[in-house]
C-alpha cells in the first residue's frame, strides 16, 4: 500500500549532541504504528519534527508523495497531522470547548467570543470520539481519563489523517486504555495513520500493527508486529534479551525483618499476613487495583485498613496507623515509602537533586538543628547511582524520568534504610535505566535491606523480585516463588482462588 | 479516598442547584454567600431603621458605593490573572488632583486617561519583563504615584471642571446619573470580561497560573504578556475613572482621598468570590462584594454604630467568606 506519510533520512543534531541520524518512517493509511525506543533515542525528536515543532537538518518528509517542509507546527496542523503530546494540558478553570479552542476562538459580532458556535464544534469533535460529555462542562470536573481523551479529541482535528499519541495512556486505568483503544482502532479503520509511542508492551501488542525501533538516534528496523515476541522487541531496543534486564536474585535470606500479622483492608475483606526476610524483595502481584496499593499505603498511613499490625525489629505498631504522622513513624523506624507518582508524590521538581537526596537525611533530625550540608552522602549517592545530570545543583525537574527515579530512590538509600516500600520502581522509565535501578535494588537488598514492590508490569515483578504475593479482592490469595512465577500462573491464582 | 483510584474520588451526588449556589463546576467562586449577606444586611436595616428603604438614601447608597465598584472591577481583572494592583488608590487620588488642575474638561479627562493607562503600562512591563512580584512592581508604583500627586497637590483644593461635577450630582428622567454610572460601567466591564477573547484569556492565564500550568495559556497562541499588560492597564484606567467620578463627588483634588482604597477594593473582590491565586471569580461576585462594604459602612452610618466596629466587622466577614470557600490547595 502506499504510504501516506515518508519520513526519509531524516538527521537533527542540537548543538553538538546528535539527536537522530538519517532515520526513515513510512506511514501508510490504516495501520497503528509503533515507535519504541528508550528515553533519548529519538522518538520525540522524530515526531516533534513530524509535527513541525523542530525542523530537520537533513532528510525530506513526503506527504502522499509529495516533498513538504514544516517550519512552525501551525503548518503540520494544515497538512493533517495532529498531535497529542504527553503532557496534560488542559486548563481546568475554563470549560472543554473553551479549553479546545482556546487561542482560536470563534468570535462573532464586535469580537464577542461565540460560544453557542464553540460549544457546537466542540461537541461534535467529542462525539466523533464517542464521547458524550457537555462541552460547558469545566475541566475541572472532569475525571483524569475523562481529560486524557479531551486531550485526544482536542488533538484530533477532524481533517487530519496522521495522529501521533505521545505516551497517551501514562495517566489511564486499564478500563480507560481498552476505551482509547477502541478509539484508535476506530480511526485505523477510517484510513487515518496512527504513530503510537509507549513504554507499555502489552499495549503495543494489543492495538499495533507495525513497529519502529529507535536506539540512540539511529533506526535498528521497522518489523510487523505479528512476527514480534515481548523478548525480541526488547532485545531489539536494548541490544539483549529480557533475562539479562534483571539482575540474579538472591541466593540467601536472613531472618524476618518485617511482619505485617492480621491485616484487613476492610470489614469486609478476608485479613491475612505476609512477611519480608533479609535480603528479599517481595512482589504484590495480581490484577490492578486489588488492594496491593492499599496495602502499602495502610503501612504509611495514607490509607486507613480496618485492622493489622506491622513490626519490625521487636516493636509492634498498630494499623490503621495515623495519616499525619505514619509516614515520619515509619522512617523513623527505617522504613521508606517510595510512591508511585513521583512528579506529585515524591520529588520537589522544582529544588536541586541534592536537596531532594537529603530530604529524608534532614527529616530525621529535629527541626531546629543545624542543617548538615551532607556533601559526602550527596557525592556518594549520586556516584552509586551513576545519575546523570548537571552536577548535584540541577533541578530535579530538568533530569530524564529515569534518573529522577533513581534520585527518588537515592533519598532512602542515602538514609541508610532498612525496608523500602516501593510502587512503581520504573514507571515512565526506559528500559536501560530500569536495568539500572533492578541492579541498585539488588544492591541494596544484598547489603541487608529488603523491599516490597507492587507494579503494574507483572513481567517486571517477575523478573526483579524474589517472592510473589498474589492478591485478589483485597486479600492474599496465593504466595509463590518468582522463578517458578509466569504471568499465566499469577493470573491464575488470582482468579482460580 | 481509596488510593487505588485516585482519579476518581467517590464524591456524592448533590443536587444541582445547590452546586451552583456553591459556585461548583463553574469559575465564578463562591458569589452566593456574599449575596446572602448582602441581602441580610440590606434586610435588617430596612427592619430596624426607618431612614433605609427611602429613595433618597438608596441613591445615596449607590453613590457611596460606586469608587469601590468601579475600583474593584478594575482590581478584579489583574486578580484574574494572579496578579495584585497596590498603585489603584494613589491613582485615585492622582486622577483628583489632575482634574483639580484647572483646565478645559476635554483635555484634563484625556490626560487623566492616559496617565493612568501609563501607570498600569509601567506595572504590567515590570511585572511581566522583569519578572518582579506583583505586590512589589505595585507598591513601588503606589508609593510614586503618591509622591507625585502631593507635589502637584500637598493638600485638598483646586477646582474640578464643571461637566465632572454635574455627571456625579445631576439626575437624567428624574434619575441620579450615578446610577447610570454604574450601568456604563457594568456594560463595559462584562464586555471585556465575557464579551471578547480578552477574558477568556485572562481567566486562561490565571488558571494555568494557579494550576501550576504556566506555559499552557501560551502554548494555545494566547499573548500572555500582553494580556497581563493590559489586564493592568485596565486595572488602573478603571482606578482613574473612579477617580473621576470621586473628583465630581468632593469637588476638589485630594492626595488622600484614594489612601487604602486598594487594600478595600481587593477585599471586595475577595468577598465576592473571586480567588487570590487567580482564574477563578466573577463580575457580579465583585459588585455584590463591592455592595457588602458599601451596605455595611450604610448601616453603621443610619445605625450611628462606632467605625471601629465596622472595620472588625468588615474584616470578619471576609475572613468567613473566604474561609467557607472551598479550595483544593491553598490560596489567598
Amino acid at each position: 500500500m502506499a504510504s501516506l506519510v515518508e519520513m526519509s533520512n531524516i538527521a537533527k543534531a542540537f548543538g553538538g549532541s546528535i539527536a537522530l541520524k538519517s532515520v526513515s518512517l513510512a506511514l501508510t493509511p490504516g495501520s497503528v504504528h509503533a515507535l519504541m525506543g528508550e528515553n533519548g533515542a529519538g522518538k520525540s525528536t522524530l515526531m516533534k519534527i513530524l509535527a513541525g515543532v523542530h525542523q530537520p537538518d537533513a532528510g525530506e518528509i513526503r506527504i502522499k508523495g509529495e516533498r513538504v517542509t514544516f517550519a512552525r507546527p501551525k503548518d503540520a496542523i494544515a497538512a493533517g497531522i495532529s498531535t497529542v503530546f504527553q503532557e496534560l494540558s488542559l486548563l481546568p478553570n475554563l470549560t472543554i470547548a473553551e479549553n479546545m479552542f482556546l487561542g482560536r476562538e470563534p468570535t462573532g459580532w464586535l469580537g464577542t467570543v461565540d460560544y453557542p458556535t464553540m460549544n457546537q464544534l466542540a461537541e461534535r469533535a467529542l462525539a466523533e470520539l464517542g464521547l458524550s460529555l457537555d462541552p460547558r462542562t469545566l475541566v475541572a470536573d472532569l475525571t483524569i481519563a475523562e481529560r486524557q481523551f479531551v486531550e485526544i479529541a482536542h488533538g484530533i482535528k477532524a481533517d487530519a489523517n496522521v495522529f501521533i499519541l505521545d505516551e497517551p495512556t501514562a495517566a489511564l486505568n486499564a478500563a480507560d486504555v481498552e476505551k482509547l483503544n477502541r478509539q484508535i482502532r476506530r480511526l485505523r479503520d477510517a484510513g487515518k495513520a496512527i504513530v503510537y509511542i509507549s513504554h507499555r508492551m502489552d499495549e503495543i501488542f494489543a492495538i499495533c500493527d507495525t513497529v519502529t525501533v529507535l536506539k540512540d538516534g539511529e533506526l535498528v528496523g521497522t518489523k510487523p508486529l505479528a512476527q514480534m515476541t515481548p523478548d525480541r522487541l526488547i532485545a531489539m531496543m536494548v541490544g539483549r534479551e529480557l533475562k539479562d534486564l534483571f539482575p540474579p536474585r538472591a541466593t540467601e535470606l536472613g531472618e524476618v525483618v518485617l511482619d505485617i500479622r492480621d491485616f484487613r483492608i476492610d470489614a469486609a475483606a478476608k485479613s491475612f499476613s505476609l512477611s519480608l526476610h533479609k535480603g528479599e524483595i517481595i512482589a504484590l502481584a495480581g490484577l490492578e487495583g486489588q488492594g496491593q496499593q492499599k496495602l502499602l499505603r495502610a503501612l504509611v498511613g495514607l490509607f486507613q485498613p480496618a485492622a493489622g499490625t506491622v513490626s519490625k525489629g521487636g516493636t509492634t505498631l498498630p494499623l490503621p496507623a495515623s495519616a499525619a504522622s505514619g509516614i515520619r513513624r515509619l522512617q523513623a523506624a527505617r522504613i521508606g515509602f517510595i510512591p508511585e507518582d513521583r512528579k506529585d508524590e515524591g520529588l520537589f521538581l522544582g529544588l536541586p537533586v541534592s536537596h531532594n537526596i537529603t530530604m529524608a537525611l534532614h527529616a530525621g533530625r529535629p527541626s531546629l538543628a543545624l542543617a548538615k550540608p551532607y556533601q559526602r552522602e550527596i557525592a556518594e549517592t549520586l556516584a552509586s547511582l551513576q545519575v546523570k545530570s548537571a552536577g548535584s545543583e540541577a533541578p530535579v525537574a530538568s533530569l530524564s524520568g529515569g534518573n529522577q527515579q533513581k534520585v527518588l530512590l537515592g533519598r532512602y538509600l542515602a538514609a541508610d534504610m532498612d525496608v523500602l516500600l516501593i510502587e512503581e520502581p520504573t514507571r515512565g522509565v526506559d528500559i536501560g535505566a530500569k536495568s539500572e535501578i533492578y541492579k541498585l535494588l539488588r544492591r541494596f537488598t544484598a547489603k541487608g535491606g529488603a523491599a516490597i514492590v507492587l507494579s503494574r508490569e507483572t513481567i517486571e515483578l517477575i523478573g526483579l523480585c524474589d517472592r510473589i504475593y498474589v492478591m485478589h479482592a483485597n486479600t492474599l490469595v496465593g504466595e509463590m516463588p518468582a522463578r517458578e512465577a509466569t504471568e499465566h500462573r499469577i493470573l491464575d491464582a488470582a482468579l482460580v482462588a | 479516598m481509596p488510593p487505588s483510584s485516585p482519579d476518581h474520588p467517590a464524591q456524592p451526588m448533590k443536587p444541582s442547584y445547590l452546586k451552583w449556589l456553591l459556585g461548583q463546576g463553574s469559575r465564578q467562586g463562591l458569589w452566593s454567600l456574599p449575596l446572602f449577606i448582602a441581602l441580610a444586611i440590606a434586610l435588617g436595616l430596612s427592619l430596624t431603621t426607618q431612614q433605609f428603604t427611602s429613595t433618597g438614601n438608596l441613591f445615596n447608597l449607590i453613590t457611596q458605593a460606586m469608587p469601590l465598584i468601579i475600583t474593584a472591577i478594575g482590581q478584579m481583572f489583574v486578580i484574574l490573572i494572579g496578579g495584585l494592583d497596590l498603585s489603584v488608590g494613589s491613582v485615585i487620588s492622582l486622577s483628583t488632583a489632575i482634574l483639580a488642575l484647572g483646565g478645559p474638561a476635554y483635555v484634563l479627562i484625556p490626560a487623566v486617561f492616559l496617565l493612568a493607562a501609563l501607570i498600569g503600562a509601567v506595572n504590567g512591563l515590570v511585572v511581566t519583563r522583569l519578572n518582579v512580584h506583583p505586590i512589589i512592581a505595585t507598591l513601588s508604583m503606589q508609593y510614586i504615584v503618591l509622591g507625585v500627586t502631593r507635589i502637584l497637590r500637598p493638600v485638598s483644593g483646586g477646582t474640578v471642571p464643571d461637566i465632572v461635577i454635574a455627571s456625579v450630582s445631576g439626575t437624567l428622567l428624574g434619575i441620579p446619573l450615578p446610577v447610570f454610572w454604574g450601568i456604563a460601567v457594568l456594560l463595559l466591564s462584562w464586555k471585556l470580561l465575557h464579551g471578547a477573547r480578552f477574558g477568556l484569556h485572562l481567566f486562561a492565564i490565571g488558571g494555568g497560573i494557579a494550576s501550576g500550568m504556566e506555559k499552557v495559556a501560551h502554548n494555545f497562541g494566547v499573548a500572555e504578556r500582553r494580556n497581563i499588560l493590559l489586564a493592568y492597564v485596565t486595572c488602573s484606567c478603571f482606578a482613574a475613572l473612579a477617580g473621576v467620578f470621586l473628583a465630581g463627588r468632593i469637588v476638589s483634588g485630594d492626595p488622600n482621598v484614594g489612601l487604602l482604597f486598594e487594600l478595600d477594593a481587593i477585599t471586595a473582590v475577595a468577598i465576592g468570590g473571586t480567588q487570590l491565586s487567580g482564574g477563578v471569580g466573577s463580575l457580579h461576585g465583585t459588585v455584590i462584594g463591592a455592595l457588602v462594604m458599601a451596605l455595611l459602612a450604610n448601616g453603621m452610618n443610619l445605625t450611628n454604630m462606632s467605625p471601629f466596629i465596622q472595620t472588625t466587622v468588615k474584616g470578619a466577614i471576609l475572613l468567613l467568606v473566604v474561609g467557607l470557600q472551598s479550595r483544593k490547595k491553598m490560596g489567598l
